[in-house]
């Protein structure tokens, strides 16, 4: 991770993968989406958030034009766990430098899938955790679900990075994050605390400085 | 706003003597020419940035469709054109700066002798410490450059207009008359000079991301400022001709608009006589469009640290100002020394051969997007494909061949930043396999 931007490819831009296109564009990375409908296209096109590819991810041909040689991660995102996985591996063969895959399945048996690709995810399992949390109706709540117009974020400090060894006193944060605590979660910090390299911070942020506040941290 | 903010004035006030003392009233014809040799690089831009939403303009498009080398050549290239520009607009600064207290009656000691060699100190002072002033700005703090711009173009764009409508009356259409006195040949050279007088779109792509329905705004916003910029252009060229003549606006150099103003501007309350207005004009646009280089020149070194094509401190904030603080810094010290070591001439038309080079870039990325991604979705889509590109890329080559001729230590000093740009990379993909 955090060599920079990365260049991700998404495939399939549905309720998941145009959520996923704009949590990525947030972190200042960019993104091609290969995507069938052309609606959908469009709406994307509008937000202006990654270049389009319009046709059909499943097709080699149109996979190669996701440009996946010069790309770090291959997502596929699409509602068809059979799909997704066809494309994790055409994306493989095709691309010409090292590909990171990650491929949304439909149900549990996530660790014999890692032999295929390098991640899975199961979005439903989320989604409920949040329903649950929900239900409950109680303030604790999971990471995962903070939703709306904050992130949490766990930050590991990589060494090098203009913030690493700094205080927090020294360090100007972007206006809308805030660091919340320590790996450790022992207190919250106070401003004497210095940023470790190697160590993970829980960190709070406005969508729109979270590039900022990554690039302070991981350089 | 921020696009026309760089290309429309300081472009003009510091480019139009210069490219009288070459083509003479042809100059006219130079700015009309370069707008039309622009507008099918201005396509291409649109259609990209319509289709690649990126911020970092001609790089990031550059990025999106060739392999790594390539798009670091770009980069590169471009990253110099912008600090390249920055030491013109500096040097530009300055002889106003000069020009606009003189009005005032105050008179600073011109040139001094070093050595034997005659160098006009106050002038490069005035440069050198406008880049330092302008960097320290952008170094520390973030909103150095947004915010105003808005304002500040429209300044600028009153200034002009009040320079054309005044000196519409007292240009004379003789003045045109030899309209080629250095031959219809000395239009070219010209051409490279003041190209970069319309450098301004790439910057409309640099900042697309902050702009609001980006996917209609940004094509528009690369036609309309190139009209505007072509229209204003011309009227101010034609009267600065009409009113001074070409010879004695070529002498004039850099100041030339101002000189111009001195005689038909009226007198205006509080600021004594209205050419006094003018060269304030000249200074405040050149100080402006400095700005919007020394920011786009640090945002194209941001953006190849973050890629990793420049050291990766480029591509960090300050902990403590949240600023691309090493990219600014560097860009501005290319600045500086380029203003202490080269000729106003040479710094023109090295900028200038730099922007022609990443544009035929810019122009051949579209075809290949066009080639072998045909999927993907273009919002705008430039009419009568293939012909403009293919215009674009043939034209821009001729002007930037034809320095050859006219200027080859030019060439000789692109050449030899394009070989450091060489060993940068080598050396960077060295230590990328070591890691």
């Amino acid at each position: 991770m955090s060599t920079g931007s990365l260049d991700v490819v998404v495939a399939g831009a549905g309720r998941v993968g145009l959520r996923t296109v704009r949590i990525l564009r947030e972190y200042g990375h960019s993104v091609t989406v290969v995507e069938r409908d052309r609606d959908r296209c469009e709406e994307i096109s509008d937000e202006y958030l990654a270049t389009i590819v319009e046709g059909d991810a499943t097709h080699p041909d149109t996979l190669r034009q996701a440009n996946l040689d010069d790309a770090d991660v291959l997502a596929a995102l699409t509602g068809n766990q059979g799909a997704n996985l066809g494309i994790c591996v055409a994306g493989t063969r095709i691309a010409e430098g090292e590909l990171r895959t990650v491929a949304r399945i439909e149900d549990e048996g996530a660790e014999s899938y890692r032999e295929i690709v390098d991640d899975v995810v199961f979005p439903e399992e989320l989604g409920a955790v949040g329903a649950a949390n929900a239900a409950i109706g109680g303030d604790v709540r999971a990471f995962e679900e903070v939703a709306g117009d904050l992130r949490l974020l766990e930050v590991r400090v990589q060494e090098g990075a203009p913030a690493a060894g700094k205080t927090l006193s020294s360090v100007s944060l972007p206006r809308g994050s805030l660091v919340v605590s320590d790996e450790v979660a022992d207190g919250i910090p106070r401003p004497e605390m210095e940023l470790r390299p190697g160590h993970t911070y829980i960190i709070a942020a406005e969508p729109a400085v979270a590039d900022e506040v990554l690039n302070l941290m991981q350089g | 706003m921020v696009g026309m903010g760089a290309m429309i004035g300081a472009g003009i006030f510091v480019l139009t003597g210069l490219a009288a003392e070459i083509a003479g009233p042809a100059a006219i014809l130079v700015f009309g020419l370069n707008g039309v040799v622009t507008t099918f690089t201005a396509l291409s831009y649109a259609e990209l940035a319509s289709a690649i939403p990126q911020s970092g303009g001609g790089y990031a498009f550059v990025k999106e469709v060739f392999a790594p080398a390539s798009s670091f050549v770009m980069g590169w290239m471009l990253w110099f054109a912008y600090t390249i520009a920055g030491a013109l607009y500096a040097i530009g600064f300055a002889s106003n700066f000069v020009e606009f207290l003189s009005l005032f009656g105050v008179h600073v000691p011109e040139t001094a002798r070093l050595l034997g060699v005659t160098i006009p100190v106050a002038e490069i002072g005035f440069a050198v410490g406008i880049v330092g002033l302008l960097a320290a700005l952008n170094a520390v703090s973030t909103s150095a450059s947004g915010g105003a711009e808005t304002a500040v173009t429209l300044v600028k764009i009153a200034i002009l207009l009040v320079f054309a409508g005044f000196g519409a009356f007292a240009a004379e259409p003789g003045e045109f008359t030899p309209f080629f006195p250095a031959g219809e040949l000395s239009v070219v050279p010209a051409m490279g000079l003041t190209f970069i007088a319309f450098e301004g779109y790439d910057l409309i792509a640099t900042v697309t991301e902050e702009v609001e329905n980006p996917r209609k705004n940004i094509p528009r916003a690369i036609f309309l400022s190139l009209a505007a910029t072509i229209v204003i252009y011309l009227l101010v060229v034609y009267v600065a001709i009409g009113t001074l003549g070409a010879e004695r606006l070529g002498a004039a150099g850099e100041t030339a608009i101002a000189q111009a103003a001195e005689s038909f501007m009226p007198a205006v309350p509080l600021l004594g006589s209205g050419a006094s207005l003018i060269a304030f004009g000249a200074v405040f646009s050149t100080v402006s469009a400095l700005n919007a280089v020394v920011l786009a020149s640090s945002r194209v070194a941001f953006a190849m640290g973050r890629e990793r094509q420049l050291p990766p401190d480029f591509g960090r904030l300050h902990s403590k100002y949240g600023t691309p603080f090493r990219a600014v810094l560097v860009s501005a010290g290319i600045m500086a020394v380029s203003v202490v070591g080269l000729p106003i001439q040479q710094v023109g038309n090295l900028s200038s051969l730099f922007f022609l080079l990443s544009f035929v870039v810019v122009n051949a990325s579209v075809i290949r997007l066009r080639r072998e991604r045909p999927n993907v979705t273009r919002p705008f889509e430039i009419p009568l494909y293939p012909a403009p590109p293919v215009l674009g890329i043939l034209l821009n080559l001729v002007i930037a061949g034809y320095f050859l001729v006219t200027d080859p230590v030019t060439w000789g000093l692109a050449v030899a930043w394009l070989a450091f740009g060489g060993g940068v990379y080598l050396f960077l993909e060295r230590r990328k396999d070591q890691l």
